[in-house]
């Protein structure tokens, strides 16, 4: 189910610096609204039902073998 | 011959002139770098021009042809490439200035397909900063300008393509398609744009966006031109692992003129979303065309067209962000910010919502394919909108405001996500004399049909023949 709040700024700033992130202050809030909008997006799909179908990502075994 | 008339040919048309040596390749070039001296300084369409290269080219290829050994329609024609494209000695920059010093020791396949058939590179055109936005605008190299009305945007991320092509400063451009990159500045600018089925054409030494969802396309103003350009650069490429190892036909056969019997399916949810009056009508009297030429059309509905955003937004941000990561640990600051923002956005993406987003690719994928069982083609509108102004974040359509960037790429992203050929093609003109965009998409590797509709449609309106005022 999609929620309202998808990440928390405790989160945000834990996984900012988990994620290598090194930025001013004013950009981080910047940047955790911008999260915040992007993430309530992502989080629709959460609402799709997606039983019976594998993820999409394409995958060869044979592709990096020689002939 | 007139130098304007030169710059305003398709390559279909210079190709014969330059086949039976009525013009050289020296004087079309010629006409073009004039061309491109006397519109630049209100387009912006390059960051980096080749003056002397192209006339180097140009002189080899005159002397080629000359000596008797014509490659084929594409000797001799002036090509600009999406400054993405990595060319051997010329810097490729991807639209930043953190990439200024980046030249490349090879071409990019691409580039490297369109010399062997003797076309001249140009120059680079300019772009949206590593083609992560659909507008066009640039803070590192200068913004591009529609040449249709320069205070507007070209459409991006492809938008010097689309207005060089526009404006008949190249005659064959090259972009990128990762969301709309390519038809969104056709459709604004007033071109055709085809963004080819995934694997069709190679993405080896381009700098990615999303790997699974890029796709280089032709931005020129003919369909014939788009087919021309198909021909030379689709196939497998054993330098990228996507491309498919099918034959690939003469796209140009498939010009027939006729859409007697086709069966195009409307997508009723791209006009239950905002749509301008004025593109709603236009779209619709395209269609009605098509009809009096033979085609049935029906409405059709694709449900997941909701979901779209959340499908796609989710794989292009966190494989941009994958992509990127080393460059926004060195050089984040330095990047535009819109752009950081967008890139870093990215790493807050749970692998588990990046494998969530392509489950549900896989079952919009087998949706639109259920489409396809009943028609051949996809149709509507490539933009609710005409060129919105310059850096404008929210964009009125009808009596709603939008998000310019959610406008902009709701239409094109479907297509995207289902990897199947869809091109935009000129259709109209607004009261305030910009253009707007019919998109047809097709089943995938039918290009075939997607040209044939297109180039039939195009042959009979006159939308094509309209030039821009700059």
């Amino acid at each position: 189910m999609p929620t309202d709040n998808p990440l928390d700024r405790p989160s945000f700033d834990y996984l900012a610096g988990v994620a290598g992130l090194d930025v001013a202050d004013d950009h981080m809030n910047e940047l955790y609204s911008y999260v915040q909008a992007a993430l309530a997006v992502t989080d629709r799909l959460h609402e799709l039902d997606t039983t019976g179908y594998e993820p999409d990502v394409a995958f060869d075994p044979a592709q990096f073998y020689q002939e | 011959m007139d130098a304007l008339e030169l710059c305003y040919m398709s390559a279909g048309e210079l190709s014969g002139l330059i086949r039976d040596k009525q013009v050289s390749p020296v004087e079309i070039v010629d006409a073009h770098l004039a061309r491109i001296e006397a519109t630049e300084p209100i387009l912006n369409s390059f960051i980096t021009l080749l003056p002397e290269h192209a006339r180097q080219a140009a002189s080899r290829a005159e002397a080629q042809i000359q000596a008797g050994n014509y490659r084929g329609p594409l000797h001799g024609i002036p090509v600009g490439l999406k400054d993405l494209f990595n060319t051997a000695g010329v810097r490729t920059t991807s639209g930043s200035r953190v990439m200024d010093n980046f030249v490349p020791t090879e071409d990019c396949t691409v580039a490297a397909r369109f010399q062997q058939a003797g076309a001249i590179l140009l120059g680079k055109l300019n772009m949206h900063q590593f083609a992560y936005g659909p507008t066009g605008e640039n803070f590192d190299y200068g913004h591009m300008h529609n040449p249709w009305n320069p205070e507007m945007v070209t459409g991006g991320s492809s938008g010097g393509s689309g207005s060089a092509a526009a404006a008949g400063q190249c005659t064959i451009t090259m972009g990128s398609d990762t969301g709309g990159s390519v038809r969104i500045p056709a459709a604004l600018c007033g071109i055709v744009g085809l963004k080819p089925t995934y694997g069709l054409v190679s993405r080896a030494g381009l700098t990615p966006l999303s790997w699974c969802l890029d796709h280089p396309g032709p931005m020129v103003r003919t369909v014939e031109d788009a087919a021309l350009s198909m021909n030379a650069i689709a196939g497998y490429d054993p330098k990228d692992q996507a491309t498919s190892l099918r034959a690939t036909p003469d796209y140009t056969s498939a010009l027939t003129g006729s859409v007697e019997g086709l069966r195009i399916g409307v997508v009723k949810e791209y006009f239950e979303a905002p749509v301008d009056s004025e593109v709603e009508a236009a779209v619709r009297a395209a269609l009605a065309q098509l009809v009096e030429m033979g085609a049935t059309v029906n409405e059709v509905s694709l449900p997941m067209f909701a979901d779209a955003q959340a499908i796609s937004g989710t794989i292009l941000m966190s494989e941009a962000a994958a992509y990127h990561r080393d460059l926004l640990a060195s050089d984040g600051g330095n990047l535009t910010p819109s752009v950081r923002l967008r890139l870093e956005a990215g790493l807050f993406v749970t692998a588990a919502d990046y494998l969530k987003a392509q489950q549900g690719r896989a079952r919009f994928n087998h949706e639109m394919a259920m489409l396809f069982n009943d028609v051949d083609l996809l149709a509507g509108p490539t933009e609710p909108i005409t060129a919105p102004p310059l850096l404008a974040n929210e964009v009125a359509v009808g009596e709603t405001m939008v998000g310019t960037v959610a406008a902009l790429t709701q239409f094109t992203r479907p297509y995207n996500i289902s990897g199947t050929p869809a091109i935009s093609v000129p259709c109209g003109f607004s009261g305030d004399g910009m253009p707007i965009g019919l998109q047809l998409a097709g089943r995938p590797f039918d290009e075939a049909t997607v040209l044939r509709a297109a180039h039939a449609y195009e042959q009979a309106s006159e939308w094509r023949l309209k030039r821009p005022p700059v």
